[in-house]
């Protein structure tokens, strides 16, 4: 694959790509990839990233303050009361989770299904999850009464003399949680660790910054060498990841909805909830990917990278994926009424037409109804359209957290105990702050680090892997060497 | 600089060609033990021409995952079984079914890193920056568009020549010796170093100095509260409030709380006490057992186990309590008498009316009786 | 260099000899080779390297341990110094004594710790009251540590001596009579026969000075109703066991009208364990109040049409064939019962019932009217019940004793007119706040012109703001005293505590004024009066054989002395007096009617945070006051809940602005408002809470708390703060959810005594998966009786003294935060005209499948071998996944440090935390709480168990609710013991659990609501 014909190429000389609708490119040289997505990383930051970066950090502060008020005076700061103790701090918690889900789904799963299409985002997806996740525990763990006391949900030897009750879903979340961040962390990392060996091959050290970045990179490569006695154990463990990873995200999201689904209350116990709520994450995970991507594409103009291809596929996913959560709805009401049990049937009745209605049609038509949109491929490929419609994904995801959470709540068992809830100030600070803290996170992320793996994309050219037959063993040896021309 | 000062690390051979490497190394592997392929990608089918086998991280990985799954078993198990069992709910102590979940995230958890921590830590002996190979053309090229074969000198059957030539033969673009890099073979950790040990006292003062104001004051500002310093009076402790800053107040004067009703007669009324006063305690078994225990434990102190004055104290103290026995205690005095002075007291012996209830003080009288008779039994005891 | 390397052959110490060495390199850079790491060998660091290292993380490993100590400073030990023979450091002491309201006094029973009193509780022994306490008395706690009691004399606002004020005070009574002025002391209810004594001496030895002696919950006309038609002013006890029919005339003789001794006597016949049979409860009221809730047929009925009623039923009865006295029948003819109901749109058909019940019953049949009656309706009430011979049902033993006659409103009417002219030199407030009282005489203005004013109370009010002298008196449990509120029955009262303030005891001053002799007073002063006295009338009265001291000291060990055989003894009914009393005219336009507040009573006891936070037993409102009107009625003025009315007296005497709230169930066209609101100077808590309508207090009139008004609505809208949703009686799916969710279950008592299965529930068979867990030994259990619970919030109040319950104010209830651990539920089915209400009372049901518990992460909530579901609070991190997972929603989140938070951590202050009790955890924020059962007792009485020598019985532990409760709805115990009451009522045909088919198999037991009436239900 010599570069006999450049492609048409962008002023600076390098292949604009984005003409050829493939996720990786025709008739690129290897070298042209790792300039393609070194570029970002060794030039400038654009004025749009800048702008960008300086809001995300504005939010982010909101986000501080808010924890920060919350920490000191307490969780009375809120509006959570009894009977709604649980309110925005648990459904944003349920909300990032979910988020999450899909970078791994993407590296994962469609890993394993040798989808090569993913190859384009599936880096900047798992970063995403890594950056999700972590918006997800801070809300846990500040959500408590006495926040500083986080390790008493550890099972510690302490001297009270008493563990963790290991049948409490909350212990379950501690697991899952940790393990699905701990476990997402190390799948990025190795897939990153060649990249930044790429990096620092390609940083010369001359002069004192390009010094520093070298070191960054050396010590994040941990020293790779591209040594084939490396890679097939690499290739072998990372294969291991993606299989063990796929479990994982399964679980995770189960064991959240098994937050609800274990406890009593009608509108939280149902059986449907486990694959009710992975698909919904995956939902709303595409979604915000969706978001996100437009959103760097617009940033990086890496409409090259990230072809519209792509988010066609993913916009398929979401419109499955928003049909399975509709039939879920569904579903609830069907086994409500079907149950026969007066309470559930009063809930769920409630939440289409109870004092929070609103909140539940709000879910419906940003859930069920605008995904639809995408059984029409114009759309599908419109990338404002998909923009919008991610956007109203990502509401309607929200607020069905928060008509499970709350509304179930508000309305439970005794009527005498009904109760009504109302956001405070903070409550919104944290939400928004959340955003900021992503944004922020991410946009550091896409400027610092490869946002597409560069191995990988090099590996899946056309003519990048060669079919090799094994050669019979001459015999004599030296003659073949000496013979000069090998067969 | 020439062959003599620097040490010959390898000879490498760059290709353009995925195809080409293949065959080099397909090649390599016929003559040498100590190469290897440097590929910016893993390349399909490069471990067979390099005659490398499969990778056996899998069976790590499951080791790992299961046995780290099992101990977590055993551990619950342990904590609800044995270490401190509880009853949530009404449930059995043990009930598997609650804890698949856990166990399953441990497996992935453990089975992951593990794996991981092995490949780079152990396997590939990361982190390791100063290889020979590194900041070298070879790996310039090898890292981002070419495909490199290197052959170590370290073999037994490499010499510099015929090692060239295969490489030129196999069509290698460009060849690269590579040699030690004199510097880093010298860089070890050493402890000596004046910058580590700077740092190494940096971080104990700042670890130290951090740990005191977070266990010790931090911890003890609001908002933290541990509930150990409450807001009420307990006993024995200062009160600002109250004149005499104390928790404990005096009862006023002339007060009467439940069940401490005076005694009928005063300390000047020996007489009458004697006279009006009887024992209101039938004689039971557990009457006398109660005067037994209460004697015991303040009277035979001074008179003796057996009431005959012979208490434990010293000769020299002057303590010693008179015998229980003498005809005038025995025989004149009534209960009511042995009452009196045992609630206000007698000559050196104090009043026992804080010590003992007025019950017990009636159980004491029983048990000294008791004692009495047993010196000098009647003729019906003795049945 | 070699000499080197014989020492130590080991180590490298060149490049040469390094390169000269190809194993290292090997070693170095073939991975796939053995000992790799061997370059981080220890071994081959330099040793005075490696001794500098270990050095280095020695030091830091020091640093660090040293930072693990904790250095909190625990304070010092300070024992007695002189060990009093009656404390035993860490055991209570219980002394029986009496706390008073302005109008009650009852005997207690209050529990010190070393001295310190820390609750009030009943006194179990005393005939009347037995053990029995209403929220209020017991509140009283709270006033004893309140850091804003007046802690010395003051004129004006700056301090003064007591000589000074008794010198003052002296002097304007020695020159009352040259210049012949009047002086007047002005106090409460008088029940205190020594007190009364020295009030006599000292208006014999003054000329002028006269005793007025009021309070707003005592103005009743019901005394004088008797003296006009009994000729004594003496009223009997209603011997409420015997009465089989008993109908309540606009009165709240279980609530706020009520005594302890009402409510016990009247829920006897409410009891499905005794065969007494229940009684029937008519109730015929304007606003649905807490008896009217508690009714078995109600009728909406404006208050002055309670006169045209009685005459109805007289007349009704007259057609029975009842005889009426003579001067009823002109009077009873033509009012058909036919008629009054239609024009009053009353259900006939309840009528009927009412009569034929009255009828059938004589003898057993009563007719209670409401203190706030004119006397008219009274006097003809009492006709009419001689002619039904309820007075069978009079009780002459130990009946209301009154020491003087309450001022009637004309005396006080009087009072301040000639304070106005300038007639009084000195006026004397004891215990009593008519500033505020009486804003409708406008009696402040006439204080001020009154040159010498004392006011003596323990709290600066609105009376002593505008006195020339406020002296600090005693409190409750720092003083000495004796009460007769019923004939015969002698209460004493002793202190617990020395005084806390620089103040004195009451009737220590007015003795050293009597005396006039300044230097006089001294704390034995009135201790010693109170003896001789005793000595020279109850001692003698009793001829006991002890001596007196015998005999005082022991009734001061029980709290009283109960004279057998002093009866009231009235003459037959005066019938004349029926003629005597005009008949009131019956309005047609809006009528307002004042009621005493639930929480605040006449406003006494505005300032206590507990009783303000005690949700109203019918609305549920907290910490304010409002005009109840009925939907009806509200839609005529147009307003809705929480828009604003302005309400005038005709004469424009009185106007006041105040929120409307929408109350189910009352009479249209009436206002109902209740008093004791809106204080200006009542402390920290109580000033400006709610509004103050004193001013429509008509006291002119016959009857001063129902009166004709203008009202119209008025401009903005006031938010009531609620701790139950309003009942929404237009949405059909949240109707009667209670009955059908299995919440409450009600049956029809005829039925019952027919057929006791009817009242069964019909529950479905739950069961466990698992094998379920069993209990050995005590496993406690709470059985709460539905037909006997009136709603009477007692048990909340004792709750919340005993448990160290914070009070979290308006906003955090407005939340949903409330922190109470026992609520009273109020259910409304039917209409919001008629509706019928449930009451229930809920706390942590300790189910033995806890939801709470199963869910908790950190193992602070769990279950006790003794069958409790018990929190560890320093435990627990806050999830309140537990609440979520309750479907009882009984646990309680501490989302502040509330006494921190609440009104500038005025709870937090030193004195305020003398009343918490010091065997409860006081909770931080962030932690979850509920209701332990009282495990403090539970341990107590295992420890005492353990002492004796014995082992632990179910019936040696009695809850704080159960001890308190007026109707002894409560019943706690051992439910595996199979003669204990509790499980009695587990296997009773009438037992049910809430919410049975979620299998939570809670401990507590509810008893099925018997409705006893005609129709099922």
């Amino acid at each position: 694959m010599q570069v006999a014909k450049k492609p048409n190429t962008l002023p600076d000389g390098h292949p604009d790509f984005s003409v050829q609708p493939s996720v990786v490119l025709k008739q690129p040289t290897l070298h042209d990839i790792t300039e393609v997505i070194s570029r970002p990383i060794e030039t400038k930051a654009t004025l749009k990233w800048y702008i960008a970066f300086a809001f995300s950090v504005a939010l982010l502060m909101v986000e501080l303050v808010g924890w920060g008020i919350s920490f000191y005076y307490g969780t009375g700061m809120w509006g959570n009361n009894v009977p709604v103790a649980w309110a925005f701090p648990i459904v944003n918690f349920v909300f990032w989770i979910g988020i999450g889900h899909a970078g791994t789904l993407i590296s994962a799963i469609l890993f394993l299904f040798r989808q090569k299409w993913r190859n384009g985002i599936a880096r900047f997806a798992e970063a995403m999850t890594i950056f999700a996740v972590m918006c997800a525990g801070l809300f846990p763990l500040f959500h408590t009464g006495r926040p500083f006391l986080p390790l008493y949900l550890m099972p510690y030897p302490n001297k009270h003399a008493v563990w963790v009750n290991f049948l409490s879903p909350l212990v379950w979340d501690v697991f899952a949680v940790s393990t699905y961040f701990t476990v997402s962390l190390f799948f990025w990392y190795t897939g990153l660790i060649p990249d930044f060996a790429t990096l620092r091959d390609r940083t010369l050290g001359k002069d004192m910054v390009s010094k520093i970045r070298k070191t960054i990179y050396s010590v994040l490569s941990l020293g790779w060498r591209f040594s084939n006695r490396h890679w097939r154990h690499y290739e072998r463990v990372y294969l291991i990841l993606a299989g063990l990873s796929t479990p994982l995200v399964l679980s995770v999201h189960t064991i959240v909805s098994f937050d609800f689904a274990v406890s009593g209350l009608p509108g939280w116990h149902t059986t449907i909830f486990p694959p009710y709520f992975v698909a919904g994450a995956i939902f709303s995970g595409f979604a915000m990917v969706v978001t996100m991507l437009v959103f760097i594409r617009y940033i990086f103009d890496m409409q090259h990278l990230i072809p519209i291809d792509t988010l066609e596929k993913m916009n398929k996913i979401i419109l499955l994926t928003g049909t399975l959560v509709g039939y879920a709805y569904g579903m609830e009401f069907f086994i409500a009424w079907y149950s026969g049990n007066l309470i559930e049937q009063f809930t769920f009745i409630n939440r289409a037409f109870g004092p929070y209605a609103f909140a539940y049609w709000v879910m419906i038509s940003c859930n069920v109804i605008s995904p639809q949109m995408f059984w029409f491929r114009k759309l599908r490929r419109s990338v404002p359209i998909m923009f919008v419609i991610s956007i109203f994904v990502n509401i309607g995801m929200w607020f069905e957290r928060y008509v499970i959470t709350v509304t179930s709540l508000a309305r439970d068992f005794l009527p005498s105990s009904w109760g009504w809830y109302n956001p405070t100030l903070v409550d919104f600070m944290l939400l928004l702050g959340s955003f900021g803290m992503f944004f922020t996170l991410t946009l550091l992320f896409v400027k610092f680090m490869p946002v597409v793996s560069i191995a990988e994309v090099k590996s899946v050219m056309d003519g990048a892997q060669v079919h090799h037959h094994h050669e019979e063993d001459p015999v004599d040896t030296e003659a073949t060497i000496i013979g000069g021309q090998p067969a | 600089m020439s062959a003599q000062e620097q040490k010959l690390y390898a000879l490498t051979g760059l290709f353009e060609k995925p195809e080409e490497i293949l065959h080099a190394a397909d090649t390599a592997r016929k003559r040498y033990r100590k190469f290897d392929a440097h590929t910016p990608y893993p390349l399909h089918g490069l471990d067979d021409a390099m005659g490398l086998g499969e990778s056996g991280m899998g069976w790590l990985t499951l080791i790992i995952g299961t046995t780290c799954m099992l101990l977590m078993l055993s551990f619950i198990a342990w904590v609800s079984l044995v270490d401190y069992p509880n009853v949530w709910a009404g449930k059995p102590y043990f009930s598997l079914p609650g804890y698949i979940p856990i166990l399953f995230e441990v497996l992935v958890l453990t089975g992951a890193v593990g794996t991981v921590l092995i490949l780079f830590l152990i396997v590939s002996g990361f982190p390791r920056n100063n290889h020979p190979l590194h900041d070298t053309a070879y790996m310039q090229r090898t890292s981002d568009d070419m495909f490199g074969l290197c052959i170590e000198a370290a073999d037994e059957r490499f010499e510099e020549v015929s090692a060239r030539e295969m490489l030129e033969n196999l069509g290698a673009k460009t060849i690269i010796p590579v040699y030690y890099d004199v510097k880093e073979a010298r860089s070890g950790l050493s402890l000596a170093n004046p910058l580590f040990l700077g740092f190494a006292v940096v971080v104990a003062i700042t670890v130290s100095g951090a740990g005191y104001f977070g266990l010790n004051r931090m911890v003890f500002m609001p908002p933290f509260n541990w509930m150990s310093v409450q807001p009420r009076a307990v006993a024995q402790e200062t009160k600002m409030v109250f004149k005499d800053q104390r928790s404990m107040q005096q009862p006023v004067d002339y007060t009467i709380p439940r069940g401490y009703l005076p005694e009928t007669f005063g300390k000047d009324q020996a007489d009458e006490m004697g006279k009006y006063l009887v024992n209101p305690l039938p004689q039971s078994q557990e009457i006398f057992e109660l005067g037994k225990e209460k004697y015991e434990s303040r009277c035979s102190v001074c008179h003796g186990y057996y009431a005959q004055g012979d208490g434990r104290l010293p000769a020299d103290v002057g303590l010693n309590g008179l015998s229980l026995h003498s005809p005038k205690v025995a025989e004149q005095w009534t209960d009511g008498r042995i009452y009196h002075v045992m609630t206000y007291g007698q000559n050196l012996m104090p009043g026992y009316a804080k010590q003992l209830t007025r019950d017990e003080r009636w159980a004491v009288i029983h048990y000294i009786r008791a004692l009495q008779r047993s010196l000098n039994p009647k003729e019906s005891d003795m049945q | 260099m070699d000499l080197q390397q014989k020492n130590k052959p080991l180590y490298w110490q060149s490049l040469e000899e390094l390169n000269s060495n190809p194993e290292v390199l090997e070693a170095k850079n073939h991975e796939f080779k053995k000992g790799v790491t061997e370059d981080f060998d220890i071994r081959e660091m330099s040793g005075i390297s490696r001794r500098r290292f270990l050095a280095a993380m020695g030091a830091s490993a020091a640093f660090t341990l040293t930072a693990c100590k904790n250095y909190m400073d625990k304070g010092e030990i300070i024992p007695y110094n002189v060990q009093p023979d009656d404390v035993i450091v860490g055991r209570p002491n219980f002394y029986a004594s009496t706390v008073t309201s302005r109008g009650q006094a009852v005997s207690a029973l209050i529990k010190t710790r070393e001295g310190r009193p820390i609750k009030i509780m009943g006194n179990p022994d005393h005939p009347i009251d037995q053990g029995k306490m209403r929220p209020h008395v017991q509140s009283l706690i709270m006033s004893l540590y309140d850091p804003e009691r007046v802690a010395a004399p003051l004129k004006g606002s700056a301090g003064v001596t007591w000589e000074v004020v008794d010198e003052a005070v002296g002097s304007a009574l020695r020159s009352l009579s040259q210049n012949n002025k009047k002086a007047a002391i002005v106090t409460s209810r008088l029940m205190s026969p020594s007190a009364k004594k020295i009030l006599d001496k000292l208006s014999q030895k003054y000329t002028g000075l006269g005793v007025f002696n009021y309070s707003l919950t005592q103005l009743s006309p019901r005394l004088s109703a008797w003296k006009k038609s009994y000729g004594v002013a003496q009223l009997p006890e209603i011997n409420w066991t015997k009465a089989d029919v008993v109908l309540a005339l606009e009165s709240d003789f279980l609530g706020a009208e009520g005594t302890e001794a009402m409510s016990l006597g009247f829920s006897k016949r409410r009891d499905v364990m005794n065969d007494k049979g229940f009684s029937r409860l008519y109730v015929a009221e304007g606003n649905l109040s807490l008896t009217g809730m508690n009714a078995d047929y109600r009728l909406r009925l404006r208050p002055d049409a309670q006169y045209e009623l009685v005459l109805a039923l007289a007349n009704a009865l007259q057609e029975q064939g009842l005889a009426l006295s003579a001067a009823l029948v002109p009077q009873a003819e033509n009012h058909t019962l036919s008629r009054f109901a239609s024009s009053h749109g009353l259900a006939e058909s309840s009528l009927k019932h009412l009569v034929n019940d009255l009828y059938k019953n004589r003898g057993k049949a009563l007719l209670y009217a409401g203190d706030r009656l004119p006397e008219s309706v009274h006097v003809l009430v009492n006709t009419l019940n001689a002619d039904l011979g309820a007075d069978a049902l009079y009780q002459r033993q130990n009946a209301p004793f009154y020491q003087a006659q309450p001022s009637a409103p004309a005396e006080l009417a009087q009072l301040s007119k000639d304070m106005l002219a300038g007639q009084y030199d000195l006026v004397i407030h004891w215990n009593v706040n008519p500033a505020y009282d009486l804003a409708a005489l406008a009696y402040a203005d006439a204080l001020a012109k009154v040159p010498v004013s004392v006011t003596l109370d323990t709290h600066l009010n609105e009376t002593g703001e505008k006195s020339t002298f406020v002296l600090p008196i005693h409190h409750d449990l720092e003083s000495w005293g004796d009460f007769e509120a019923y004939a015969g029955v002698h209460n004493l009262q002793q202190p617990v505590i020395a005084p806390l303030h620089d103040s004195r005891q009451a009737e220590g001053i007015l003795l050293t004024w009597l005396a006039d002799d300044s230097a006089q007073y001294s704390e034995k002063l009135y201790h010693n009066y109170l003896k001789n006295n005793w000595q020279d009338t109850v001692y003698r009265k009793t001829n006991s054989l002890s001596d007196f001291t015998t005999f005082w000291q022991g009734a001061l060990h029980d709290g009283f002395v109960s004279l057998k055989g002093t009866k009231i003894n009235y003459g037959s009914l005066n019938v004349n007096a029926l003629s005597q009393v005009k008949r009131p005219k019956l309005e047609k336009d809006y009528l307002l009617s004042l009621h005493y507040g639930y929480a605040t009573l006449d406003g006494e006891f505005a300032n206590s945070g507990w009783l303000q936070e005690i949700p109203h037993p019918v609305s549920k409102v907290v910490w304010d006051n409002y005009a109840a009107m009925s939907v009806t009625t509200a839609k005529e003025l147009g307003v809705k809940t929480e828009s604003m009315v302005t309400v005038t007296l005709p004469g424009g005497s009185g106007t006041v602005t105040l929120p409307v709230l929408e109350q189910p169930g009352m009479a249209d066209k009436v206002i109902a408002v209740e008093l004791g609101y809106g204080r200006s100077k009542a402390g920290e808590i109580g000033t400006g809470v709610g509004v103050d309508v004193n001013a429509l207090i008509d006291l002119n009139s016959d009857s001063p708390f129902i009166a004709k008004v203008d009202v119209v609505k008025a401009a903005g809208s006031h938010h009531l703060v609620t701790t139950q949703l309003h009942h929404a009686f237009d949405v059909p799916r949240e109707q009667d959810l209670h009955t059908a969710r299995g919440i409450t279950h009600e049956a029809n008592y005829p039925e019952y005594e027919k057929n006791p299965e009817s009242a069964k529930m019909h529950g479905h068979k739950t069961f466990n998966i698992t094998s379920t867990h069993v209990y050995e030994g005590i496993k406690w259990g709470m059985a709460i009786d539905m037909n006997k619970c009136t709603g009477c919030n007692a048990c909340v109040m004792a709750c919340n003294v005993e448990n160290n319950v914070p009070i979290v104010g308006p906003d955090q209830v407005d939340r949903g935060r409330e922190m109470h651990w026992i609520r009273l539920d109020r259910y409304y089915s039917g209409s919001a005209e008629e509706p019928t209400v449930t009451q229930q009372m809920m706390l942590c049901q300790h189910c033995d499948n806890a939801p709470c518990e199963v869910v908790c992460p950190v193992n602070a909530t769990n279950h006790s071998p003794d069958g409790l579901n018990q929190m560890a609070y320093n435990r627990c991190v806050g999830t309140r996944y537990c609440s979520n997972n309750c479907p009882y929603k009984v646990r309680r989140f501490n989302f502040f440090d509330y006494r921190d938070r609440f009104k500038e951590a005025f709870y937090h202050k030193d004195m305020n935390q003398l009343v918490h009790n010091p065997e409860v955890t006081v909770r931080s924020r962030g932690v979850m709480e509920k209701c332990t059962f009282c495990i403090q007792r539970i341990m107590w009485a295992r420890q005492e168990a353990i002492r004796e020598k014995r082992d632990l019985k179910g019936s040696d532990v009695v809850t704080a609710c159960q001890e308190i409760c007026p109707s002894e709805a409560i019943v706690f115990g051992d439910s595996n013991d199979p003669q204990s009451s509790v499980s009695q009522y587990r296997k009773h045909v009438t037992a049910y659990h809430v919410l049975e088919e979620f299998n939570a198999r809670p401990a507590i037991t509810y008893v099925t609501k018997l409705r006893n009436t005609y129709e099922k239900v």
